[in-house]
């Protein structure tokens, strides 16, 4: 006991470990789940991304710079590109909780001001550039319209106008290499040729006044803009945007390292409870397997038990049938010798008056008249000769005549009585054998129904207790209702109706201050029953004993069997009906009552 | 072995399938001007509620004025004032720069001070000489009325919020452009469409340097420029205000002063009066400040007029009106 006690506590203990395992396996692949690498390679995809449209954006600025283009939108989309890729990388970052140290912040941060300080240049850039591009484009066209209005000139000095286009000429030449080289040294060209042709400005007509205002107004916004447009690029080149995405680049890669570590960390202690699981697992299922075991073996022994009990049951049971069916039989004898007890009486009663009657006969015929005549014929035979004298004068003669027709009156009637009294005798022996014949119907008959008249029935049962009951002055009340012909088992029916009487005669065999009475009634009940009762106003039944008087073996008398009632009851149920018995208390009489279906012969037929 | 005899076929095929498609539609030009782009697909029932919003006196602290007030989408957009008035009844800064296509812009305002269309509502409803409103009374004015209520309630997951009316607003106006201009048409490829004075006109807007601000998807609005480059045209208008410190009012830049975003040029035809203080009444005005005062020179009246004639072919429609 105290084995499958600490058995089962150590596979209760086994499960617990188990299940423990599980969760620490699914806490540990809940922990180990590759979000971090996913998160991982998609920021840095975000952050390559970023760097592509940096640079895209720097190759756009060139390009502007260079005047292959003259559409500024390409300068916007990058930084609206790179503003987007950042607001989806660092809404995944922060999803991923990455941006609480003060290191991400910080990178973040460095990242944002750089770009911020990049756009404001490129837009400074934008300006500058346009308005320089313009200029430089504008200027071989403003130049033209000065020297061609000079080619028409001739009231002026040829050598003096020849300065002049030179001088407008190297300007504009001046102002062009700036455009490539923005040197000190050009720059002071530049002024020294705007100088002169402020002063050559003045020796010519008016009408080249505006012409020279509009060629110089650009050249000196060349001079101007050209080296913010160089500074301002350089300035957008030194912006360490690059950099800054590339540190956060870093940093995620460090992330990644460390989160692979720790994932590989996971993976082994994954490993590790899988094994340990998969022990505890094994060790689990050995224990059901040596339990499972156990069980069958245990079953099997139980089974064994089974059978054997099984067994002993069956002999026991065989052994009371066996019991019973003697017990059947000694009852059965009983019956027998009750009712062959009953017949003997009867029959004893009725060779009474047989013997009365053979008796009667036999003085009779001791008695007989019939002797007379042997005298007559002697007196007669003494005178064989003188017959007739002796006849007619004999005084003795004279008298035979007569004696003798006085004796065949006499003999006539010695003989009728003889003859009455034979069929009396006749009678008796007949009522012998009915009653030998009744008994011989009786025993040992099957369940077999017949028909036949209750009433007689009833009166053949008190017949064969008829010597008891005159015996022990017991009267008979018959309350018999009108009752057709039925079908029943007689043999059954006359064992129970026996056994009743029988029980009445005893009950009532102690009362001696009142007459002894005992009622037999019959009648219909509920249109499809027949009811039979028997009440005697005997001892009565105890209270106590009324649930168990049909009980096998219960008796109340001393050399009782309990087997009447018992019988009585089971016939009465194999008739399909009943038994059942009443009583007021111990001294107030009882009444017994036999209920079964009724089944009239008509009904039958 | 069957597959090299089989794919020369299919591509073959191919071409024959594509090839009228090309001839059909002419190639689009490479041109520094850029066709409309299409209006985004977006969820029909937030730009329904932006519309309402977008007309609706309560979003201005006293009932008195709609975003429609001074955009005024029968008149493109714009406001016919220089000034519009804020809700006090008092000018605004500066003048009313069309909604129409406003989405294609790089940034807000004249100075450029906000990027996204979302935040130039929070301005202007917030701001004490436009609205004069705060979100509170907003966000409640709107979510008081039972038909917003359920509107917003099928259009966002949360209602009124002060980001969801911001959005409907935008989302609005993000359809507010206006395709099928002649011009665009030219650009896709249609080149029969404009007269030879128009394209002579173009041929000079590029020429003069027009171009070097007025580019692009929307022919300006991304790229801020210093107004007055060739002169100062706010000393020779007189009357300098605060607000004709443009971008340096954003960023304390002395660079940046007069420096505004350079507008858009679509529609320019129909939404004078022009520039920020809306002191140019007409078209030619405008183009003589600006050949004046940016370009430094000094055009022919013939050329003057091709590129007037040009600009107006910038025109597009909005709704079914030019």
């Amino acid at each position: 006991m105290m084995k499958t006690v600490s058995g089962r506590r150590s596979l209760l203990l086994l499960s617990l470990l188990a299940v423990l395992l599980a969760s620490i396996l699914v806490f540990l692949y809940l922990k180990s789940s590759s979000e971090q690498t996913t998160t991982y390679t998609e920021s840095r995809d975000l952050i390559r991304q970023i760097k592509q449209q940096d640079s895209q954006w720097e190759s756009e600025v060139l390009k502007s710079r260079v005047a292959i283009t003259h559409n500024y939108d390409p300068l916007i989309s990058p930084m609206n590109e790179m503003n987007r890729l950042w607001a989806r990388f660092e809404s995944m970052e922060s999803g991923h909780g990455r941006d609480e140290s003060t290191q991400w912040a910080d990178a973040h941060e460095r990242y944002l001001d750089a770009r911020q300080e990049k756009a404001r240049l490129v837009e400074q850039f934008k300006s500058h550039n346009a308005l320089l591009r313009n200029s430089l484009a504008f200027l071989p066209s403003a130049e033209d319209d000065i020297q061609a209005q000079l080619a028409n000139l001739s009231d002026l000095d040829k050598i003096q106008l020849q300065n002049i286009v030179t001088d407008t000429y190297d300007l504009l030449l001046s102002a062009l290499e700036f455009a490539q080289v923005a040197s000190a040294d050009k720059a002071s060209d530049i002024e020294v040729g705007l100088n002169k042709l402020a002063v050559n400005a003045q020796r010519l007509p008016a009408v080249f006044q505006t012409p020279i205002r509009i060629l110089s107004n650009h050249i000196a916004l060349i001079l101007r803009e050209q080296p913010i447009v160089n500074r301002l690029l350089d300035q957008i080149e030194a912006i360490p945007v690059d950099e800054r995405l590339d540190t956060i680049t870093n940093m995620l890669d460090l992330d990644q390292q460390q989160a692979e570590r720790t994932d590989q960390k996971y993976h082994f202690y994954l490993l590790l409870f899988s094994v340990l699981l998969m022990l505890s697992l094994l060790w689990l299922a050995i224990r059901l397997i040596r339990s499972f075991a156990e069980i069958n073996r245990v079953n099997a022994a139980l089974q064994t038990a089974n059978d054997v009990l099984e067994q002993r049951v069956d002999e026991r049971t065989r052994e009371l049938k066996n019991v019973q069916s003697e017990l059947l039989d000694a009852a059965r004898q009983a019956g027998m010798a009750e009712i062959a007890t009953n017949v003997l009486h009867n029959v004893g009663n009725v060779l009474n008056s047989v013997n009365i009657s053979s008796d009667l006969i036999s003085r009779k015929l001791r008695s007989s008249k019939a002797l007379g005549l042997g005298k007559a014929m002697q007196l007669i035979n003494e005178h064989p000769d003188d017959l007739g004298s002796f006849l007619t004068e004999d005084a003795k003669g004279k008298l035979l005549p007569g004696y003798l027709n006085q004796l065949v009156g006499a003999i006539a009637q010695e003989q009728q009585e003889m003859a009455d009294e034979l069929t009396q005798m006749n009678k008796s022996v007949d009522h012998i054998k009915d009653i030998v014949a009744t008994q011989q119907s009786y025993a040992g008959a099957n369940s077999m129904t017949e028909p036949l008249y209750i009433n007689e029935l009833l009166e053949d049962a008190l017949r064969m207790n008829a010597g008891a009951l005159t015996r022990h002055h017991v009267t008979v009340v018959k309350e018999y209702g009108d009752v057709p012909q039925v079908m029943g088992d007689k043999h059954r029916l006359l064992l129970i109706l026996i056994n009743l009487i029988s029980n009445a005669k005893y009950a009532m065999s102690d009362l001696s201050n009142r007459p002894r009475t005992m009622t037999l009634g019959v009648k219909i009940v509920d249109d499809g029953f027949l009811e039979i009762s028997v009440r005697d106003d005997g001892e009565g039944i105890a209270p106590e004993n009324m649930t168990r008087i049909f009980a096998h073996g219960f008796t109340t008398r001393k050399d009782g069997h309990g087997f009447g009632l018992h019988s009585c009851a089971l016939a009465a149920i194999e008739m399909n009906g009943h038994l059942t018995a009443h009583s007021d208390g111990p001294g107030l009489g009882a009444l017994f009552t036999l209920q079964i279906p009724l089944i009239t012969v008509t009904e039958n037929a | 072995m069957n597959t090299p005899t089989t794919c020369p076929t299919r591509s073959v095929l191919f071409l024959m399938l594509f090839a009228p498609g090309v001839n059909i539609v002419a190639a689009p030009l490479d041109e520094p001007l850029k066709p409309l782009p299409d209006i985004a697909k977006q969820d029909p029932k937030r730009v329904e509620l932006g519309r309402r919003l977008f007309q609706d006196p309560r979003l201005s602290v006293n009932n008195s004025l709609s975003c429609a007030s001074c955009h005024q989408l029968d008149k493109n957009g714009a406001d016919s004032r220089a000034l519009s008035l804020g809700f006090d009844g008092q000018p605004v800064a500066v003048n009313t720069p069309t909604v129409l296509n406003a989405s294609l812009n790089f940034r807000q305002f004249w100075d450029g001070r906000v990027e996204t269309l979302e935040e130039q509502s929070n301005v202007v409803i917030t701001s004490p000489h436009e609205m004069g409103n705060d979100w509170n009374t907003v966000v409640q004015r709107i979510a008081d009325d039972p038909g917003y209520r359920q509107s917003f309630n099928t259009a966002y997951p949360d209602a009124v919020t002060k980001a969801n009316i911001q959005n409907a607003l935008t989302s609005y106006e993000r359809t507010l452009l206006t395709p099928g201009s002649r011009f665009d048409q030219y650009l896709l490829g249609n080149t029969d469409i404009l007269t030879l004075d128009e394209k002579y006109g173009y041929q000079r807007f590029k020429d003069y340097g027009c171009i070097a601000c007025h580019q692009g998807v929307n022919i300006g609005g991304n790229m801020y420029q210093k107004f007055g480059v060739f002169g100062d045209y706010i000393a020779d208008r007189g009357n300098p205000t605060v607000a004709d410190q443009g971008r340096f009012n954003v960023t304390g830049d002395e660079n940046d002063r007069a420096v505004f975003k350079v507008p858009s040029l679509r529609n320019v035809a129909l939404t004078a009066p022009y520039f920020h203080d809306g002191s140019a009444p007409t078209l030619e005005r405008a183009v003589d400040v600006m050949f004046q005062y940016q370009l430094g020179r000094m055009p022919s009246e013939q050329d003057k007029a091709l590129i007037i004639e040009f600009l107006k072919t910038l025109t597009g429609h909005w709704e079914g009106q030019p």
